[in-house]
Parts: structure tokens; sequence; C-alpha cells
């Protein structure tokens, strides 16, 4: 579970987090809407615990993340915007590297086995990363998180960028991550995703959390016409 | 922490361009090896060849005057030094060859430079030379982008997300480039090795390991620097044209702007001043061909006194030769004070020139790289010394056998025959064992160690003041 309650956070005087509350819980995928600099990237730095809230409590699976952040972390799949793996390496190799760094051990098949559940085709499995497109490293980094058996997932921007058809399966990867039990919290500006993907949405604008509602509650272009009314405010 | 260094290799493995380079680099080096191993064979035949052939003559002379022998004199070669196939050092400017005769203490000629068409400012293509001035420039283009890369890809992030531990990562990256370029040193020594293996005894085999310590703690200052100039800088442009720029200050500027500060601070006597000022001590001293000269009167009445006769021809000895081993005696003396001077300005020279690694340890690389070859100007002086020793030694000979061998005062005509020419010891140098000189190049390797000692706490405080965002 992802919990942020009442964080403040300020960069050199000016605001970037203004009392920030919400909770994402497991077998939630939570949608975090908003323009460029309205504060998703430094809510997701928090939570990572790279930066460090003025005030306020953040906590993950019940752990403050300023105090344990290490242990937290451990608890953590981060997918950024751009998945930027080892371009000499295979999607194998790299995920192989990633689980040993984190100390894990894992055999042949098993990584195999983790990168086919999340999407990639085995048939790339030995390809080099350099050859891969964004919506195949974004596989790959999703599979470090799930080798890592996270129970948290963090993710900046994951459908910029992406075509169609790899939007649509990392949808359905999300969904299925959810129905494991894990906690997402997503940060984007594509309305249609969220709305398809998430449980819940939030959206924030200069740092502020100004409305949090549930996707069945509300259309696509209903979502639409309320983040316009809200960003043109 | 092998795993990222597995990594790393595995990465540079995959740059077909840096195999491309890696590959030619090793080429050369292994190129440089044979080619100043068979070069050093081949110097080792001449001068193996010239030395009996000088010796031959020596020992073939017509019958002659022991004292028209010591005029007739002989040569000295000097021999290679011990890693001279590696590091030429200041052998390639100074002489090879020595004319030993009486009265004189000639100076050693007939240097490598003085007969080559041009003279690179880098000196010979040995693999000193590459091992000190391309090796570390690899080194720096293979990790100027190793953490920033990191940094700026924001792989960082997601290594520290897996619970990568930053002082590991950066360690693990120097080792990386750190073990390429041992990898490399490696390659060339044992290449050496093989190819000097009948050549190589304990005496040798000990330089070469202080050798290889040097270059190791080199290449670890040059790795550690350029990493820690990827982990502070901005862009990897900036770690790379900064260590550009120290490699330029090390290799080129400093070294001759500190040898010339030493050069001033203690400055050698002109050739020429030199020159008059050994003649004007040598013209206060006996004058062995001429028996009016006042000391020579003194030594007479000396002599006389000490065999309790009148008249030098009642002397059962030859008053000449006893005249003429004095005035070597005197020669001696006044060739121990210029040159002993000399000595002294040099090891001064050397001592602030070694200090200098303070500020450049490429100095300090220099300094043990030659001293551990045998070919620095301390191994010369050491061999100039021996030659000196045997030149008085040899002269002692002919004058003794001249004043005590039978003939008396005046007989010029009095010969000795082969036999006494092949009785008279060669110069035979032995190669200065390493114990004796260790001394003199621990400072380089002090220096060395505590630039490595610096760059380590740097890259540690570094790394914990390092952004991850």
């Amino acid at each position: 579970m992802i919990q942020l309650i009442h964080a403040f956070k300020s960069f050199k005087g000016t605001p970037a987090i203004q009392d920030l509350s919400l909770q994402v819980n497991s077998g939630e995928v939570y949608g975090l809407l908003g323009a460029n600099g309205a504060g998703k990237s430094t809510t997701i730095n928090m939570l990572l615990g790279f930066v460090q809230p003025d005030s306020g409590s953040i906590t993950i699976q019940q752990m403050d993340v300023t105090k344990v952040y290490k242990k937290v972390r451990a608890t953590i799949g981060y997918i950024p915007e751009n998945v930027n793996l080892y371009p000499y390496l295979s999607g194998f190799e790299n995920l192989d590297y990633f689980c040993r760094l984190a100390g894990l051990k894992y055999n042949r098949s098993d990584l195999q086995a983790f990168l086919t559940s999340c999407g990639l085709p085995k048939e790339a499995h030995r390809k080099k990363v350099s050859d891969y497109s964004k919506g195949m490293r974004q596989k790959v980094g999703i599979s470090i998180a799930y080798a890592k058996k996270a129970k948290v997932y963090l993710l900046d921007e994951p459908a910029s960028g992406l075509d169609p058809l790899a939007s649509n399966e990392l949808s359905d990867l999300l969904k299925k991550l959810a129905a494991e039990g894990a906690a997402i919290l997503m940060a984007s500006h594509d309305i249609f995703r969220v709305r398809e993907v998430c449980h819940r949405v939030g959206i924030l604008k200069n740092g502020k959390l100004i409305q949090e509602l549930r996707s069945e509650d509300v259309t696509t272009n209903e979502l639409e016409n309320l983040y316009l009314k809200y960003m043109k405010s | 922490m092998w795993h990222i260094i597995k990594n790393e290799w595995i990465g540079l493995h995959r740059n077909r361009a840096f195999l491309g380079l890696s590959t030619g680099f090793m080429m050369v080096l292994l190129l440089t090896v044979v080619l100043g191993t068979l070069q050093t064979h081949l110097q080792q035949r001449q001068y193996e060849s010239a030395k009996n052939e000088v010796r031959q003559q020596w020992e073939n002379l017509n019958p002659m005057n022991p004292h028209g022998a010591a005029h007739y004199g002989t040569y000295v070669f000097k021999p290679n030094s011990l890693l001279g196939s590696l590091d030429e050092g200041v052998n390639g400017v100074t002489g090879k060859v020595l004319r030993v005769e009486g009265h004189v203490q000639n100076e050693i000629v007939h240097s490598e430079a003085s007969q080559m068409q041009a003279v690179s400012k880098f000196g010979k293509l040995k693999s000193a030379l590459l091992l000190q001035y391309i090796l570390p420039l690899l080194l720096l283009f293979v990790a100027f982008r190793s953490v920033n890369s990191e940094k700026q890809s924001g792989r960082l992030k997601l290594l520290v997300l897996q619970g990568g531990q930053l002082q590991r990562l950066v360690w693990a990256k120097v080792l990386a480039v750190w073990l390429y370029g041992m990898a490399l040193l490696l390659l060339t020594l044992v290449a050496y090795a093989l190819a000097s293996s009948s050549s190589i005894d304990a005496n040798t085999a000990l330089r070469v390991l202080f050798f290889f310590l040097s270059y190791g703690l080199f290449y670890f200052i040059i790795s550690g620097l350029t990493v820690l100039l990827s982990t502070l800088g901005k862009n990897a442009t900036i770690a790379l044209t900064t260590m550009l720029g120290i490699w330029i200050l090390w290799t080129i500027f400093l070294p001759n702007i500190l040898m010339s500060t030493v050069d001033q601070w203690h400055e050698l006597p002109s050739r020429e001043a030199f020159k008059t000022a050994m003649k004007a001590d040598r013209s206060k001293g006996i004058d062995g061909h001429n028996p009016s000269d006042e000391r020579s009167k003194e030594l007479k009445e000396q002599t006389l006194k000490k065999y309790g006769v009148e008249e030098v021809s009642q002397l059962p000895i030859n008053f000449d030769g006893l005249r003429m081993q004095a005035d070597e005696a005197y020669g001696n003396r006044v060739w121990d004070k210029h040159f002993g001077r000399l000595r002294e300005i040099l090891a001064h020279q050397k001592q602030d020139y070694q200090l200098a690694g303070v500020l450049n340890p490429f100095i300090s690389l220099q300094n043990a790289s030659m001293g551990f070859a045998g070919s620095d100007n301390y191994h010369h002086q050491e061999f100039l010394v021996r030659v000196e020793l045997y030149r008085r030694d040899f002269i002692k000979t002919l004058n003794d056998k001249h004043a005590y061998g039978g003939s008396t005062t005046g007989d010029w005509q009095w010969k000795v025959d082969q036999g006494f020419f092949k009785s008279v010891s060669d110069f035979v140098y032995q190669p200065v064992r390493l114990s004796a000189v260790i001394s003199h190049y621990f400072l380089d390797l002090v220096l060395l160690l505590a630039w490595s000692a610096l760059v380590s706490l740097l890259l540690i405080f570094a790394t914990r003041k390092m952004p991850l965002l």
C-alpha cells in the first residue's frame, strides 16, 4: 500500500507539492493526472526516497520512506518514461544482471518465465536491447520489478511514446499485476489510458491534489472535460 | 562487485570500435616488445663482438713498454640495461663507448641519438612509450563516460533501486578500467619474459615486479581520477576534456617546466667551465712525463730516502713508473673532486625532480620505470664510476709493472710481452643489483601510493555526495 499524508515539498522557496494526501491500496491502480510541472515526478521521487518531503508522512507497505528507504526500495518496482537498460546486453542478460544486483539468483528458465509473463516474446529474449522498441524495453523494466516480487509499482509517464498496440499491452500487464495484488501508482497525462487502466484517478495541479474520482464514475470524455477545466482555471 | 565489473567488461568487449582499437594497440605493444628484444639481442651481439675484438687487440699487442701500453689503452663498451628493451631511459642519448687510457679520464661517446637522422620528442618506439603515454589515454577514453552515462540515462536510479550501492558501483567501474590496463601491462611483460626468458635472473625478475607495481599504481591513479571526474562532471564531455587537459599537463608541460626549474636550482657547470677547472687543478699535480717538475723532485727525494740511495740510477726499481703512478693518483683525486661535485649536483637534481612527483605522478612513474629498467641516469653514473675504477686498476697495473717489473729508471725501451697483457684483467660489468639501489626509488613509489590513496579518498567522498537526480 502507498500512502502520502499532508506531504509538502518546495525547491528554493517554490512549492512543488502542497498538502498532498493520497492512498493506493493493494490490487489497485491509481492514475495521477497533471500537466508538466504539476508535481507528478516529485511525488514519485519522494516515494522512491530520492527527494525528502519538507513535512508530512510518506509510507509504503506501512514503512516510513524517509527512515527506512533502503528496505522500502526493495519492495518497489520503478518504471520511468524511458527504461534505459544496457544496450549491449540482451533483455535476458539485463534481467539477469539487475536480479544479481538485487541479490536474487534465478535460473535460466525462471528468468525466461519472467520475461514471457511480462509480454516479451521469446524470440526477443536473446536480442540486444539496442534493437528493442520502447515498449519492449518497458516490458523488460517491468519484468525486473516483477522478478523482484515488487509489491508496489511506480510508473512515470509509462505510455508516453508507445504505439497503440504496445500501450494496450502495457495496460493489460498493469491490470494483471494489480490482480496479483500490487499497488500501482501511474503518473501520466494520457487521459484515455488512465481512464482505461486505473481504478481511481487524481488530478494534480501546482502540487495540489484538486480532484480525486473513481474511473467507473466517469466516461473518458467527462474526465477530459474535467481535466481541461481544472487546467484552464 | 564482480557482476558489475563483468558487465563493464562485456560492454567493452561488445563495442566493436573499442575492440578494434584494443586489438590494434595490443599488436603494436607486442610488436614493440618483439622488436625491442630483437634489437637488444642484436646490440648484445655487437657488444660482445666489439668487446672480444678489443680484448683480442689488447692481448695480441706487440711487446712494448707498459706505460706505452697505458697510452695505447683499451675500450670499454656499455652493455644494454637489464630491461632496456622495455624502457630505454637515457641510454639513447648517453654514449656507449669509453676509451680507457693513462693520464686522462675520457668522456663516454657514440650515443645512438648522435647516429640518428631524426630524434622524436618522445624517444624511440619502446614499450615504455606506449605504456606511459598511450595506454593511459585508452584508460581515459574507456572511463570518462562510465558513471556519467549511468546518471544521464537515469539508469543510476534503477541500479540504486535494485539495491546497488553507489560506492560499490563506482569502485567496480574503477576496477574494470584499471584491470583492462593491467591486462595490457601484463601482456607486455609476459611477452617480454617469453622473448627474453634465457636472460631473466632473480635480479631482473625483481625489477620486472617493481616495474609492474609502478605502472599498476599509475594506471589506478588514471582510472580512479577519470571515474572521479565522470562522477563529478555534469556531462561526460567535461570529464573527458578535463582529463585530457590533465594528461597534457602531466606528460608534456609539467615534466619540462619542473626539470628546467630543477636545473636552475642545481645548476651544472658548462662543459667548457668544467673542463677548464679540471685542467687547472690537474696542472697543479705531478707531471708524470716531466722529471724536472717540482713535485716530481719531491717524490724523487722521498723515494731515494726510502731506499737509502743517492741517485735514481741506484734504485732497484724504475722511478719513472712511480712518478707515472703518482701523476695518476693526483689525477684521480682531481677527478674525484670534480666528478664528485657533478654527481652531487645530479643527485640533488634527481631528489628534487623526484619530489615533483607530488605535483605530477607521471614524473614518479617515469623515474620508477627508468630506475627499475636500469636505464636512468643513476645507473648510467654507476656504470661510469665502475669504468673509472677499472681504469685506475688497469693503469696502476701497467705503472706498477713499469716500476717494479725489473726495469730501471730511464729505460723506456724495456718491454713486456703478450703474456703480461693477457694477465691484465678485462672490464667485466656486473649489472647493479636492485637491492643496492632500490632506496633511490622509494620516493617515487611512495608518491605513487600517496596519489592512489588521494584518488581513493576523493572517490569515496565524491560518491557520498553524488546526487542521484
